[in-house]
């Protein structure tokens, strides 16, 4: 059992940014019964003056500094420029101008002795911690992270080992922007992985859910459309799932042909939230007479900003 | 009547109220329910209980002669191993409605998710909308009615009991047949309609077993002892 959940604020880049780190905050907290292990977190909207936003976590917290000039010399050796870093404990953040390309940027990163890359984003960013929501929030201050939308996780690990690092969200290495959460386990997660592999693609971890970000990513650099990106899923990914994805602009959905994972929706003009449970959209909408919605199986919903 | 607060009590704290005034026969009111789970869980006497909101999964299971009457939603295994007793949802139920019900009814006013009635071995599930992928999976006895449409494998690997469906069926399951539904049964299915105020009449079809999946003509041990 895991948890998932979502949501939009479908008029933000006309409105203003929205609480959405204090919203995710409040349902992952409410579905922290789902998961004890991990909880993780992408927001997604902001338009910072850097090109890119690095997330990364270090196994050495006693040696941050040393973990700091690493990278950030593994950034100076493909043409960026680090104009802000801050480390906290084993988790280093930096904003780069950087006008190379991702993949070259990933790979320097990647190669860096001692550290693991949470995410790369020109609008968002992915924050993950061993704990509960509530727990994160005194070291991560998520719910001062402003966005028009995010998606988090709260895990009760099956499928691969307790860590930081193979907490969700994951992030679809090497494209900037896409993150997964996932609840369920993918049954053909080997094959499929050994495929994109041979492709080129590089994965960062040993779990399940990683595969469906580099999946969705490889899609929508080949020019697919979300929607039809998670379409085309429901056939190729084996086992049980329902996942939520983010994207620089959209949020979308898919459910397995089995549903054998939970997940309701509630929206109104202005906002949409997904969740695996009716309490924890009930913990950000106020509106009792809402309707919500339990999504059937095979189905794909997706949402833009 | 009594009314309780559920936002300052833990689940185990409301069911133990519930269960204080079931044994007078009395009615009890549960405000601010905020979809939690585990909410009116093994009552096993009759009373009345009324939700004002939604609940979790697990609503108003492992019960026995209580009225339970929910102004919301219900999560997953609403009603699940009911042994008898009335439980009505006003708006949605999820996955595993009425998991395992032996007795009783149970009636959703709107859709519900997969894998509705699956296994059950008694009483009646009515949905007034929609229900998912699934519905009465396993079922071995009892009667599911379904106003509105259902999703694909319906009745897959059913051993008894009756599926009534008023809208379009996505896909029978494994070992499930349509059979001729007669007028007889229509006129008493519309009275099970009318009872909880719907007003359409819809031409149900019905759904039951082939019985080619499982050896029927094999005896339990205690039937045998019987014969």
């Amino acid at each position: 059992m895991c948890g998932i959940s979502g949501i939009m604020y479908k008029n933000a880049r006309r409105d203003g940014l929205a609480n959405v780190g204090g919203d995710l905050v409040k349902m992952l907290d409410s579905l922290a019964h789902r998961g004890r292990d991990s909880t993780g977190f992408t927001v997604v909207g902001e338009q910072f003056d850097e090109d890119l936003i690095v997330r990364l976590w270090t196994e050495d917290a006693n040696n941050s500094e040393l973990a700091l000039s690493n990278v950030e010399e593994a950034i100076g050796r493909v043409g960026g420029v680090v104009i802000t870093k801050r480390s906290w404990g084993d988790f280093l953040r930096f904003t780069v101008n950087y006008e190379g390309e991702v993949p070259r940027l990933a790979e320097a990163l990647m190669n860096t002795d001692g550290v693991v890359i949470h995410s790369i984003g020109e609008v968002s960013e992915v924050v993950k911690d061993i704990g509960v929501a509530s727990d994160m929030e005194d070291k991560h201050h998520i719910s001062k992270l402003r966005g028009t939308h995010g998606i988090g996780h709260v895990r009760m690990a099956t499928e691969s080992k307790v860590d930081i690092t193979h907490s969700h969200p994951f992030w679809a290495y090497p494209f900037t922007d896409v993150t997964v959460v996932h609840n369920g386990q993918l049954t053909n997660y080997h094959k499929l992985k050994r495929h994109y592999q041979t492709m080129g693609h590089r994965f960062l971890t040993e779990n399940d859910s990683e595969l469906i970000a580099v999946y969705l990513a490889d899609k929508l650099a080949n020019g697919d459309k979300l929607e039809s990106a998670l379409s085309q899923s429901l056939d190729d990914l084996d086992g049980t799932f329902t996942y939520l994805v983010s994207t620089k602009d959209g949020m979308g959905v898919a459910k397995d042909r089995w549903a054998a994972k939970p997940l309701v929706t509630m929206q109104t003009d202005d906002v949409v939230a997904v969740a695996s449970e009716e309490i924890a959209l009930r913990s950000v909408f106020t509106d009792e007479e809402l309707d919500r919605v339990e999504p059937q199986e095979s189905e794909v919903l997706t949402w833009s900003v | 009547m009594v009314s309780i607060d559920a936002r300052q009590l833990s689940a185990t704290e409301i069911n133990r109220k519930i269960k204080e005034v079931a044994e007078t026969s009395g009615e009890i009111t549960i405000l601010n329910p905020q979809a939690r789970h585990n909410i009116a869980v093994g009552v096993l006497k009759p009373c009345k209980i009324n939700v004002e909101g939604s609940v979790g999964y697990y609503g108003a299971s492992l019960m026995d002669g209580p009225e339970v009457h929910i102004s919301g939603n219900a999560g997953w295994a609403l009603g699940e191993n009911l042994m008898g007793g009335k439980i009505t949802v006003t708006k949605d139920a999820g996955a595993s409605v009425a998991a395992s019900m032996r007795d009783g009814d149970i009636y959703v006013g709107r859709n519900v998710g997969a894998r509705a009635g699956i296994s059950m071995k008694g009483g009646t599930l009515l949905v007034g909308g929609n229900s998912g992928f699934l519905t009465g999976f396993m079922m071995q006895k009892g009667r599911i009615i379904v106003c509105g449409d259902v999703g694909d494998a319906v009745g897959d690997s059913m051993y008894e009991g009756v599926i009534y469906i008023g809208g379009e069926i996505g896909s029978l399951g494994a070992d499930a047949r349509e059979e001729e539904i007669s007028e007889g049964e229509l006129i008493e299915l519309w009275d099970v309609l009318e009872q909880h105020g719907i007003t359409e009449k819809p031409r149900f079809r019905k759904i039951v077993s082939e019985k080619k999946l499982y050896h029927f003509d094999t005896l339990e041990r205690l039937e045998m002892s019987a014969v």
